[in-house]
Protein backbone atom coordinates (compact mmCIF):
# COMPACT_ATOMS: atom_id res chain seq x y z
CA UNK A 1 0.00 0.00 0.00
CA UNK A 2 1.02 3.44 -0.78
CA UNK A 3 1.78 6.11 2.01
CA UNK A 4 -0.12 9.32 1.39
CA UNK A 5 3.10 10.93 0.69
CA UNK A 6 3.91 8.29 -2.12
CA UNK A 7 0.16 8.24 -3.76
CA UNK A 8 0.07 12.16 -3.83
CA UNK A 9 3.58 12.41 -5.30
CA UNK A 10 2.64 9.50 -7.99
CA UNK A 11 -0.44 11.19 -8.75
CA UNK A 12 0.72 14.42 -8.95
CA UNK A 13 2.98 13.13 -11.53
CA UNK A 14 0.71 11.48 -13.30
CA UNK A 15 -1.62 14.15 -14.15
CA UNK A 16 1.43 16.62 -14.62
CA UNK A 17 4.06 14.68 -16.49
CA UNK A 18 2.94 14.83 -20.43
CA UNK A 19 -0.23 17.43 -19.96
CA UNK A 20 -2.57 17.44 -22.82
CA UNK A 21 -1.80 13.86 -23.84
CA UNK A 22 -4.13 11.08 -22.00
CA UNK A 23 -2.44 7.87 -22.66
CA UNK A 24 -4.41 5.82 -20.45
CA UNK A 25 -1.93 3.01 -20.56
CA UNK A 26 1.05 4.51 -18.98
CA UNK A 27 0.13 5.63 -15.71
CA UNK A 28 2.32 4.28 -12.44
CA UNK A 29 1.37 0.73 -12.02
CA UNK A 30 1.55 1.36 -8.31
CA UNK A 31 -1.08 4.14 -8.70
CA UNK A 32 -3.12 2.09 -10.95
CA UNK A 33 -3.16 -0.46 -8.16
CA UNK A 34 -4.59 1.62 -5.69
CA UNK A 35 -7.71 3.45 -7.66
CA UNK A 36 -10.94 2.18 -8.13
CA UNK A 37 -12.28 1.10 -11.32
CA UNK A 38 -16.13 1.90 -11.39
CA UNK A 39 -19.25 1.82 -13.65
CA UNK A 40 -17.98 2.51 -17.19
CA UNK A 41 -14.36 3.82 -16.32
CA UNK A 42 -11.08 1.77 -15.40
CA UNK A 43 -8.71 3.38 -13.11
CA UNK A 44 -6.63 4.88 -16.26
CA UNK A 45 -9.92 6.88 -17.18
CA UNK A 46 -10.23 8.21 -13.56
CA UNK A 47 -7.08 9.57 -13.81
CA UNK A 48 -7.20 11.07 -17.23
CA UNK A 49 -10.53 12.90 -16.13
CA UNK A 50 -8.03 14.97 -13.49
CA UNK A 51 -4.87 14.46 -15.79
CA UNK A 52 -7.12 16.59 -18.28
CA UNK A 53 -8.45 19.20 -15.83
CA UNK A 54 -5.00 19.58 -14.91
CA UNK A 55 -3.80 20.43 -18.48
CA UNK A 56 -7.38 22.21 -19.33
CA UNK A 57 -6.69 24.81 -16.22
CA UNK A 58 -3.73 25.87 -17.12
CA UNK A 59 -4.03 25.72 -20.59
CA UNK A 60 -6.95 28.15 -20.54
CA UNK A 61 -4.77 30.64 -18.16
CA UNK A 62 -1.96 31.29 -20.57
CA UNK A 63 -4.86 31.64 -23.28
CA UNK A 64 -6.40 34.32 -21.27
CA UNK A 65 -2.45 35.73 -19.86
CA UNK A 66 -1.49 35.86 -23.87
CA UNK A 67 -4.11 36.07 -26.05
CA UNK A 68 -2.14 37.45 -28.69
CA UNK A 69 -0.01 35.22 -28.91
CA UNK A 70 -2.34 32.47 -28.69
CA UNK A 71 -4.51 34.34 -31.19
CA UNK A 72 -1.11 34.42 -33.83
CA UNK A 73 -0.37 30.96 -32.89
CA UNK A 74 -4.13 29.36 -33.44
CA UNK A 75 -5.31 26.39 -30.91
CA UNK A 76 -3.14 23.39 -32.23
CA UNK A 77 0.40 25.43 -31.97
CA UNK A 78 -0.64 26.89 -28.76
CA UNK A 79 -1.58 23.97 -27.13
CA UNK A 80 1.93 21.94 -28.11
CA UNK A 81 3.95 25.47 -26.69
CA UNK A 82 1.84 24.94 -23.49
CA UNK A 83 2.25 21.24 -23.23
CA UNK A 84 5.95 21.72 -23.63
CA UNK A 85 5.93 24.69 -20.88
CA UNK A 86 4.15 23.09 -18.07
CA UNK A 87 6.72 20.17 -16.80
CA UNK A 88 9.31 22.52 -17.62
CA UNK A 89 7.89 25.93 -15.28
CA UNK A 90 4.59 23.94 -13.40
CA UNK A 91 2.70 26.53 -10.82
CA UNK A 92 4.86 27.29 -7.93
CA UNK A 93 2.35 29.52 -6.25
CA UNK A 94 -1.28 29.08 -5.36
CA UNK A 95 -2.57 31.61 -7.37
CA UNK A 96 -2.34 30.95 -11.07
CA UNK A 97 -2.03 34.66 -11.67
CA UNK A 98 1.67 33.56 -11.66
CA UNK A 99 1.64 30.62 -13.77
CA UNK A 100 3.13 32.67 -17.21
CA UNK A 101 6.27 34.49 -15.62
CA UNK A 102 8.53 32.12 -17.10
CA UNK A 103 6.61 31.93 -20.85
CA UNK A 104 8.57 34.95 -22.43
CA UNK A 105 11.74 33.73 -21.59
CA UNK A 106 10.70 30.18 -22.49
CA UNK A 107 9.49 31.38 -26.06
CA UNK A 108 13.17 32.23 -26.81
CA UNK A 109 14.09 28.17 -26.79
CA UNK A 110 10.99 27.36 -29.52
CA UNK A 111 11.35 27.17 -32.92
CA UNK A 112 7.64 29.22 -33.18
CA UNK A 113 9.66 32.25 -32.37
CA UNK A 114 11.73 31.60 -35.83
CA UNK A 115 8.66 31.40 -37.67
CA UNK A 116 7.27 34.52 -35.80
CA UNK A 117 9.98 36.17 -34.46
CA UNK A 118 8.08 38.99 -33.23
CA UNK A 119 6.41 36.27 -30.41
CA UNK A 120 8.82 36.81 -27.91
CA UNK A 121 8.52 40.72 -27.68
CA UNK A 122 4.38 40.14 -28.15
CA UNK A 123 4.87 37.94 -24.81
CA UNK A 124 6.69 39.98 -23.03
CA UNK A 125 4.30 43.43 -24.04
CA UNK A 126 1.41 40.77 -22.75
CA UNK A 127 3.35 39.90 -19.50
CA UNK A 128 3.84 43.51 -18.47
CA UNK A 129 0.06 44.44 -19.22
CA UNK A 130 -0.82 41.37 -16.58
CA UNK A 131 1.98 42.69 -14.29
CA UNK A 132 0.44 46.12 -14.59
CA UNK A 133 -3.18 45.38 -14.53
CA UNK A 134 -2.50 44.33 -10.40
CA UNK A 135 0.23 47.02 -9.00
CA UNK A 136 0.18 48.73 -6.10
CA UNK A 137 -2.35 51.55 -6.37
CA UNK A 138 -0.70 55.30 -6.18
CA UNK A 139 -2.25 59.03 -5.63
CA UNK A 140 -1.19 60.52 -9.82
CA UNK A 141 -0.06 63.27 -9.74
CA UNK A 142 -2.23 66.34 -11.00
CA UNK A 143 -1.38 69.66 -12.95
CA UNK A 144 -2.69 71.40 -10.06
CA UNK A 145 -0.12 69.75 -7.99
CA UNK A 146 2.66 71.78 -10.01
CA UNK A 147 1.44 75.28 -9.65
CA UNK A 148 2.88 75.98 -6.30
CA UNK A 149 5.85 75.39 -7.33
CA UNK A 150 8.78 78.01 -7.20
CA UNK A 151 10.98 78.42 -10.66
CA UNK A 152 14.36 77.80 -8.43
CA UNK A 153 13.16 74.60 -7.41
CA UNK A 154 12.23 73.00 -10.79
CA UNK A 155 15.85 72.08 -11.48
CA UNK A 156 16.10 69.84 -8.38
CA UNK A 157 12.68 68.35 -9.41
CA UNK A 158 12.17 64.83 -8.83
CA UNK A 159 9.23 62.91 -10.76
CA UNK A 160 8.36 59.02 -9.77
CA UNK A 161 6.38 56.89 -12.35
CA UNK A 162 3.78 55.37 -10.71
CA UNK A 163 4.48 51.32 -9.98
CA UNK A 164 1.60 50.38 -12.01
CA UNK A 165 4.04 51.36 -15.25
CA UNK A 166 6.80 49.57 -17.14
CA UNK A 167 8.58 49.83 -19.83
CA UNK A 168 9.21 46.98 -22.69
CA UNK A 169 11.72 47.63 -25.19
CA UNK A 170 11.16 45.27 -28.48
CA UNK A 171 13.12 44.80 -31.76
CA UNK A 172 9.81 44.39 -33.62
CA UNK A 173 6.87 46.64 -33.95
CA UNK A 174 4.79 45.29 -31.09
CA UNK A 175 2.18 47.83 -30.95
CA UNK A 176 0.58 48.06 -34.31
CA UNK A 177 0.64 43.63 -34.34
CA UNK A 178 -1.16 44.06 -31.00
CA UNK A 179 -3.47 46.50 -32.15
CA UNK A 180 -3.78 44.08 -35.57
CA UNK A 181 -4.37 41.57 -33.52
CA UNK A 182 -6.57 43.09 -30.98
CA UNK A 183 -8.77 44.11 -33.96
CA UNK A 184 -8.86 40.84 -35.32
CA UNK A 185 -7.07 41.83 -38.45
CA UNK A 186 -4.36 39.55 -40.14
CA UNK A 187 -0.81 40.32 -39.03
CA UNK A 188 1.22 38.67 -41.57
CA UNK A 189 2.25 41.66 -43.55
CA UNK A 190 2.66 44.09 -40.79
CA UNK A 191 4.74 43.07 -38.74
CA UNK A 192 8.55 44.55 -39.49
CA UNK A 193 11.59 44.62 -37.53
CA UNK A 194 11.42 48.49 -35.56
CA UNK A 195 13.29 49.31 -32.58
CA UNK A 196 10.59 50.75 -30.04
CA UNK A 197 10.03 50.78 -26.48
CA UNK A 198 6.97 50.96 -24.64
CA UNK A 199 5.55 52.64 -21.81
CA UNK A 200 2.72 50.41 -19.95
CA UNK A 201 0.34 51.53 -17.28
CA UNK A 202 -2.43 51.46 -15.76
CA UNK A 203 -4.73 54.48 -15.29
CA UNK A 204 -7.24 54.22 -12.87
CA UNK A 205 -8.43 50.07 -13.66
CA UNK A 206 -7.31 50.49 -17.48
CA UNK A 207 -4.03 49.22 -18.75
CA UNK A 208 -2.80 51.34 -21.94
CA UNK A 209 0.39 50.78 -23.92
CA UNK A 210 2.08 53.63 -26.91
CA UNK A 211 5.28 53.88 -28.48
CA UNK A 212 7.46 56.27 -27.61
CA UNK A 213 9.77 58.25 -30.02
CA UNK A 214 13.43 58.69 -28.66
CA UNK A 215 13.21 62.25 -26.73
CA UNK A 216 10.17 60.52 -24.52
CA UNK A 217 12.20 57.61 -24.43
CA UNK A 218 15.36 58.89 -22.89
CA UNK A 219 13.22 61.65 -20.33
CA UNK A 220 11.61 58.43 -19.45
CA UNK A 221 14.21 56.53 -18.80
CA UNK A 222 15.96 59.72 -16.87
CA UNK A 223 12.97 59.76 -14.68
CA UNK A 224 12.69 56.10 -13.86
CA UNK A 225 16.24 55.94 -12.39
CA UNK A 226 15.68 59.10 -10.29
CA UNK A 227 17.12 61.95 -11.97
CA UNK A 228 16.01 65.60 -11.30
CA UNK A 229 14.58 67.88 -14.28
CA UNK A 230 17.41 69.53 -14.84
CA UNK A 231 19.55 65.96 -15.55
CA UNK A 232 16.46 64.67 -17.64
CA UNK A 233 16.92 67.75 -19.90
CA UNK A 234 20.40 67.84 -20.01
CA UNK A 235 19.59 63.81 -21.70
CA UNK A 236 17.97 65.24 -24.24
CA UNK A 237 20.83 67.66 -25.61
CA UNK A 238 22.07 64.84 -28.01
CA UNK A 239 18.79 65.53 -29.65
CA UNK A 240 17.67 68.76 -29.65
CA UNK A 241 19.40 72.53 -28.37
CA UNK A 242 19.30 72.91 -24.55
CA UNK A 243 16.42 76.10 -24.81
CA UNK A 244 14.08 72.96 -26.34
CA UNK A 245 14.86 70.28 -24.22
CA UNK A 246 13.37 71.88 -21.14
CA UNK A 247 10.09 73.45 -23.43
CA UNK A 248 10.22 69.15 -24.77
CA UNK A 249 10.47 68.03 -21.26
CA UNK A 250 7.57 70.23 -20.16
CA UNK A 251 5.36 68.86 -23.34
CA UNK A 252 6.22 65.73 -22.18
CA UNK A 253 5.45 65.81 -18.41
CA UNK A 254 1.85 67.23 -19.71
CA UNK A 255 1.40 64.15 -21.27
CA UNK A 256 2.56 62.00 -18.97
CA UNK A 257 0.07 63.84 -15.74
CA UNK A 258 -2.55 63.92 -18.42
CA UNK A 259 -2.05 59.70 -18.79
CA UNK A 260 -1.76 59.08 -15.35
CA UNK A 261 2.13 57.74 -15.87
CA UNK A 262 3.40 59.81 -12.76
CA UNK A 263 2.73 59.61 -8.98
CA UNK A 264 1.83 61.95 -6.93
CA UNK A 265 4.72 63.96 -5.20
CA UNK A 266 5.65 62.81 -1.73
CA UNK A 267 7.17 65.14 1.15
CA UNK A 268 10.32 63.76 1.08
CA UNK A 269 10.27 64.43 -3.49
CA UNK B 1 -17.39 22.22 20.53
CA UNK B 2 -18.63 23.09 17.39
CA UNK B 3 -18.77 25.55 14.89
CA UNK B 4 -21.36 28.39 15.21
CA UNK B 5 -22.02 32.12 12.95
CA UNK B 6 -25.14 33.76 12.35
CA UNK B 7 -27.13 32.98 9.24
CA UNK B 8 -25.75 35.81 6.34
CA UNK B 9 -29.08 34.03 4.46
CA UNK B 10 -28.93 33.11 0.47
CA UNK B 11 -25.57 35.09 -1.21
CA UNK B 12 -23.60 34.65 -4.68
CA UNK B 13 -20.00 34.08 -5.98
CA UNK B 14 -18.31 37.28 -6.58
CA UNK B 15 -17.13 37.04 -9.95
CA UNK B 16 -14.78 39.39 -12.48
CA UNK B 17 -18.29 39.68 -14.71
CA UNK B 18 -19.98 41.24 -12.15
CA UNK B 19 -17.65 43.98 -10.94
CA UNK B 20 -19.31 46.57 -12.86
CA UNK B 21 -22.06 45.82 -11.49
CA UNK B 22 -20.63 45.42 -8.10
CA UNK B 23 -18.96 49.34 -8.99
CA UNK B 24 -22.49 51.04 -9.58
CA UNK B 25 -23.62 49.69 -5.91
CA UNK B 26 -26.53 47.76 -7.87
CA UNK B 27 -25.55 44.23 -7.37
CA UNK B 28 -27.39 43.81 -4.21
CA UNK B 29 -27.75 40.15 -2.32
CA UNK B 30 -27.64 38.70 1.54
CA UNK B 31 -23.73 38.18 1.05
CA UNK B 32 -20.41 37.02 -1.04
CA UNK B 33 -18.11 34.67 -1.07
CA UNK B 34 -15.00 35.55 -2.85
CA UNK B 35 -12.11 33.63 -3.75
CA UNK B 36 -9.28 34.06 -1.66
CA UNK B 37 -6.21 33.61 -3.64
CA UNK B 38 -7.80 35.80 -6.69
CA UNK B 39 -6.62 38.91 -4.18
CA UNK B 40 -3.50 37.87 -3.50
CA UNK B 41 -2.51 40.94 -4.99
CA UNK B 42 -1.27 44.21 -5.06
CA UNK B 43 -3.84 46.41 -6.31
CA UNK B 44 -6.29 47.13 -9.57
CA UNK B 45 -9.50 46.69 -9.98
CA UNK B 46 -10.13 43.16 -8.39
CA UNK B 47 -9.15 45.00 -5.06
CA UNK B 48 -11.43 47.86 -5.41
CA UNK B 49 -14.53 45.73 -6.08
CA UNK B 50 -13.67 43.52 -3.06
CA UNK B 51 -13.67 47.01 -1.10
CA UNK B 52 -17.35 48.44 -2.60
CA UNK B 53 -18.42 44.48 -2.38
CA UNK B 54 -17.49 44.37 1.75
CA UNK B 55 -19.25 48.47 2.11
CA UNK B 56 -22.63 46.88 0.49
CA UNK B 57 -23.10 43.09 1.87
CA UNK B 58 -20.86 41.01 4.18
CA UNK B 59 -18.38 38.81 2.71
CA UNK B 60 -16.40 35.66 3.38
CA UNK B 61 -13.20 34.39 1.88
CA UNK B 62 -13.11 31.00 0.12
CA UNK B 63 -9.91 29.27 -0.59
CA UNK B 64 -9.05 26.77 -2.82
CA UNK B 65 -5.26 26.19 -3.32
CA UNK B 66 -4.73 26.10 0.56
CA UNK B 67 -3.90 22.32 0.02
CA UNK B 68 -4.92 21.19 3.05
CA UNK B 69 -4.23 17.73 2.65
CA UNK B 70 -0.92 17.44 0.88
CA UNK B 71 1.88 16.06 2.10
CA UNK B 72 4.39 19.56 1.65
CA UNK B 73 4.95 21.63 4.52
CA UNK B 74 2.42 24.40 4.54
CA UNK B 75 3.23 26.97 2.78
CA UNK B 76 3.79 29.98 5.19
CA UNK B 77 3.68 32.89 2.74
CA UNK B 78 0.42 31.67 1.41
CA UNK B 79 -0.63 31.83 5.28
CA UNK B 80 0.73 35.22 5.09
CA UNK B 81 -1.30 36.78 2.58
CA UNK B 82 -4.37 35.19 3.68
CA UNK B 83 -4.36 36.91 7.00
CA UNK B 84 -3.16 40.33 5.15
CA UNK B 85 -6.35 39.83 3.44
CA UNK B 86 -8.52 38.98 6.60
CA UNK B 87 -7.31 41.78 8.05
CA UNK B 88 -7.85 44.12 5.68
CA UNK B 89 -11.12 42.84 4.49
CA UNK B 90 -12.69 41.12 8.11
CA UNK B 91 -14.56 38.45 6.52
CA UNK B 92 -17.07 36.76 8.21
CA UNK B 93 -15.25 33.50 7.99
CA UNK B 94 -12.86 31.42 6.05
CA UNK B 95 -12.97 28.39 4.11
CA UNK B 96 -11.64 25.73 2.01
CA UNK B 97 -11.15 22.67 0.49
CA UNK B 98 -11.27 19.04 1.94
CA UNK B 99 -8.47 17.79 -0.70
CA UNK B 100 -4.58 18.47 -1.38
CA UNK B 101 -3.84 20.12 -4.91
CA UNK B 102 0.25 20.50 -4.39
CA UNK B 103 3.29 18.34 -4.43
CA UNK B 104 6.92 19.07 -4.39
CA UNK B 105 5.92 22.75 -4.19
CA UNK B 106 4.24 22.93 -7.65
CA UNK B 107 0.16 23.16 -7.71
CA UNK B 108 -2.21 21.99 -10.17
CA UNK B 109 -5.08 24.01 -9.18
CA UNK B 110 -7.47 21.63 -8.35
CA UNK B 111 -9.33 19.82 -5.83
CA UNK B 112 -7.42 16.23 -5.86
CA UNK B 113 -9.01 13.18 -4.01
CA UNK B 114 -7.69 12.02 -0.76
CA UNK B 115 -7.88 8.70 0.64
CA UNK B 116 -10.26 7.86 3.26
CA UNK B 117 -7.62 6.34 5.30
CA UNK B 118 -6.74 6.68 9.11
CA UNK B 119 -3.57 7.89 7.93
CA UNK B 120 -4.64 10.73 5.87
CA UNK B 121 -7.44 11.75 8.79
CA UNK B 122 -4.62 12.40 11.34
CA UNK B 123 -2.67 14.36 8.76
CA UNK B 124 -5.08 16.27 7.62
CA UNK B 125 -6.75 17.28 10.68
CA UNK B 126 -3.08 17.80 12.10
CA UNK B 127 -2.83 20.29 8.92
CA UNK B 128 -6.21 22.10 9.75
CA UNK B 129 -5.16 22.61 13.18
CA UNK B 130 -2.12 24.21 12.73
CA UNK B 131 -3.64 26.57 9.77
CA UNK B 132 -6.61 27.24 12.55
CA UNK B 133 -3.34 28.14 14.56
CA UNK B 134 -2.26 30.65 12.22
CA UNK B 135 -4.99 32.16 11.76
CA UNK B 136 -6.15 32.19 15.02
CA UNK B 137 -9.80 31.15 13.95
CA UNK B 138 -11.44 28.09 13.29
CA UNK B 139 -12.08 27.25 9.39
CA UNK B 140 -15.25 25.43 7.07
CA UNK B 141 -13.89 22.65 5.30
CA UNK B 142 -15.27 21.94 2.14
CA UNK B 143 -16.57 18.46 1.17
CA UNK B 144 -15.12 18.29 -3.08
CA UNK B 145 -16.72 16.42 -5.83
CA UNK B 146 -14.14 13.29 -6.80
CA UNK B 147 -14.05 11.41 -10.29
CA UNK B 148 -12.13 8.51 -8.29
CA UNK B 149 -12.16 6.64 -4.93
CA UNK B 150 -9.10 4.61 -3.56
CA UNK B 151 -9.02 1.03 -3.00
CA UNK B 152 -7.31 1.32 0.29
CA UNK B 153 -9.86 3.85 1.63
CA UNK B 154 -11.46 2.54 4.99
CA UNK B 155 -13.69 4.74 5.54
CA UNK B 156 -16.73 6.66 3.48
CA UNK B 157 -16.52 9.70 2.78
CA UNK B 158 -18.73 11.02 5.01
CA UNK B 159 -16.75 9.05 8.08
CA UNK B 160 -14.09 11.26 7.11
CA UNK B 161 -15.41 14.50 6.75
CA UNK B 162 -17.21 14.10 10.12
CA UNK B 163 -13.79 12.67 11.82
CA UNK B 164 -11.61 15.36 10.37
CA UNK B 165 -13.94 18.45 11.78
CA UNK B 166 -14.27 16.62 14.69
CA UNK B 167 -10.44 15.69 15.29
CA UNK B 168 -9.56 19.77 14.01
CA UNK B 169 -12.70 21.11 15.38
CA UNK B 170 -13.40 22.90 12.37
CA UNK B 171 -16.76 24.02 10.82
CA UNK B 172 -17.72 22.02 7.40
CA UNK B 173 -18.92 24.03 4.31
CA UNK B 174 -21.69 21.20 2.77
CA UNK B 175 -21.29 21.66 -1.17
CA UNK B 176 -24.44 19.58 -1.98
CA UNK B 177 -23.67 19.76 -5.20
CA UNK B 178 -20.99 18.23 -5.13
CA UNK B 179 -22.18 15.35 -2.91
CA UNK B 180 -24.61 14.71 -5.36
CA UNK B 181 -21.94 14.40 -7.90
CA UNK B 182 -19.59 12.46 -6.15
CA UNK B 183 -22.78 10.52 -5.13
CA UNK B 184 -24.06 9.53 -8.90
CA UNK B 185 -19.71 9.09 -9.98
CA UNK B 186 -19.26 6.47 -6.97
CA UNK B 187 -23.07 4.97 -6.78
CA UNK B 188 -23.48 5.94 -3.44
CA UNK B 189 -26.99 7.15 -1.64
CA UNK B 190 -26.29 11.13 -1.19
CA UNK B 191 -29.35 11.62 1.46
CA UNK B 192 -27.56 8.77 3.75
CA UNK B 193 -24.19 11.26 3.39
CA UNK B 194 -26.50 14.33 4.19
CA UNK B 195 -28.06 12.59 7.41
CA UNK B 196 -24.60 11.27 9.05
CA UNK B 197 -23.09 14.92 9.01
CA UNK B 198 -22.90 16.38 12.17
CA UNK B 199 -25.61 19.78 11.98
CA UNK B 200 -23.60 21.31 14.59
CA UNK B 201 -20.49 22.20 12.78
CA UNK B 202 -22.61 22.97 9.02
CA UNK B 203 -21.69 26.63 8.59
CA UNK B 204 -22.64 26.90 5.24
CA UNK B 205 -23.79 25.24 2.19
CA UNK B 206 -22.77 25.65 -1.45
CA UNK B 207 -25.03 25.03 -4.25
CA UNK B 208 -24.22 24.67 -8.14
CA UNK B 209 -24.79 23.21 -11.82
CA UNK B 210 -22.61 20.50 -13.18
CA UNK B 211 -22.27 19.03 -16.74
CA UNK B 212 -23.09 15.50 -18.09
CA UNK B 213 -20.61 13.95 -19.60
CA UNK B 214 -22.47 10.33 -19.80
CA UNK B 215 -19.39 8.59 -17.95
CA UNK B 216 -19.54 10.69 -15.13
CA UNK B 217 -20.91 13.90 -13.35
CA UNK B 218 -18.07 16.91 -13.35
CA UNK B 219 -18.57 19.65 -10.91
CA UNK B 220 -18.10 22.81 -13.75
CA UNK B 221 -20.47 25.06 -11.75
CA UNK B 222 -22.03 25.86 -14.98
CA UNK B 223 -26.14 26.72 -15.83
CA UNK B 224 -28.97 26.85 -12.81
CA UNK B 225 -29.14 24.19 -10.20
CA UNK B 226 -30.18 20.84 -11.31
CA UNK B 227 -33.33 19.91 -10.12
CA UNK B 228 -31.93 16.52 -7.70
CA UNK B 229 -29.45 19.50 -6.10
CA UNK B 230 -32.44 21.20 -5.35
CA UNK B 231 -34.19 18.22 -3.82
CA UNK B 232 -30.43 17.23 -1.87
CA UNK B 233 -30.83 21.32 -0.59
CA UNK B 234 -34.51 20.67 1.11
CA UNK B 235 -33.07 17.69 2.72
CA UNK B 236 -30.20 19.73 3.98
CA UNK B 237 -32.68 22.45 5.27
CA UNK B 238 -34.65 20.46 6.79
CA UNK B 239 -31.79 18.30 8.27
CA UNK B 240 -29.59 21.36 9.35
CA UNK B 241 -32.04 24.59 9.46
CA UNK B 242 -31.26 28.04 8.76
CA UNK B 243 -27.62 27.70 6.67
CA UNK B 244 -25.46 30.48 5.06
CA UNK B 245 -26.44 29.34 1.48
CA UNK B 246 -24.62 30.33 -1.67
CA UNK B 247 -24.63 30.00 -5.28
CA UNK B 248 -21.80 29.39 -7.34
CA UNK B 249 -21.83 29.92 -10.90
CA UNK B 250 -18.22 30.13 -12.55
CA UNK B 251 -18.66 28.95 -16.39
CA UNK B 252 -20.83 30.95 -18.78
CA UNK B 253 -21.50 33.10 -15.62
CA UNK B 254 -24.62 35.47 -16.68
CA UNK B 255 -26.00 38.40 -15.48
CA UNK B 256 -26.10 39.49 -11.91
CA UNK B 257 -29.99 39.08 -11.22
CA UNK B 258 -30.06 35.47 -13.11
CA UNK B 259 -27.79 34.07 -9.98
CA UNK B 260 -29.23 36.57 -7.55
CA UNK B 261 -32.65 34.50 -8.84
CA UNK B 262 -31.08 31.09 -7.97
CA UNK B 263 -30.68 32.51 -4.16
CA UNK B 264 -33.71 33.59 -4.20
CA UNK B 265 -35.05 30.50 -5.05
CA UNK B 266 -32.78 29.15 -2.36
CA UNK B 267 -34.61 31.17 -0.17
CA UNK B 268 -38.30 30.41 -0.98
CA UNK B 269 -37.02 26.42 -0.26
CA UNK B 270 -35.74 27.49 3.14
CA UNK B 271 -38.66 29.71 3.77
CA UNK B 272 -41.18 26.87 2.61
CA UNK B 273 -39.01 23.93 4.50
CA UNK B 274 -38.75 25.97 7.77
CA UNK B 275 -42.20 26.75 7.56
CA UNK B 276 -43.77 23.24 7.54
CA UNK B 277 -40.96 22.33 10.05
CA UNK B 278 -42.59 24.75 12.29
CA UNK B 279 -46.44 23.55 11.60
CA UNK B 280 -45.19 19.74 11.96
CA UNK B 281 -44.27 20.47 15.69
CA UNK B 282 -46.97 22.94 16.74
Amino acid sequence: MLSLRELQSRFFQAIAHVPGTYTGEGYDPALLHVVQAQGQLGAPERIDIYAHMYYLRLRNTLQEDFPSVAAILGDERFSTLVRAYLPLHPSTHPSLRYLGRQFPAFLVTRSEVAVHPFLLDLARLEWARLEVFDAPDAEPLRLSDLQGIAPDEWPDLRFRLIPASELVTCAWNIHEIWKAVEEKDPTGDIACPQEVTLRVWRNGFTVYHAAMNAPERLALEAVRAGQSFAAVCETLVSLVSAEEAAATVGSLLLRWIDDGLLAAMSATA
Amino acid sequence: MGYSASPLGHGVGLRTQHYPRVWEGTARVDWFEAISENFMIRGGRPLAALEKARAVAPLVLHGVSGSLGSTDPLNEEYLRELRLLIRRFEPAWVSDHLCWGSNGGHYAHDLLPLPYTEEALVHVAARIQAVQERLGRQILIENVSTYLTFSHSTMTEWEFVTAVAERSDCGILLDVNNIYVSATNHGFPPEVYLKSLPADRIGQIHIAGHSNFGTHLLDTHVGPVPAPVWDLYRLAVRLFGKVSTLIEWDEEVPEFEVVVAEADRARAIETEVLGERCAESA
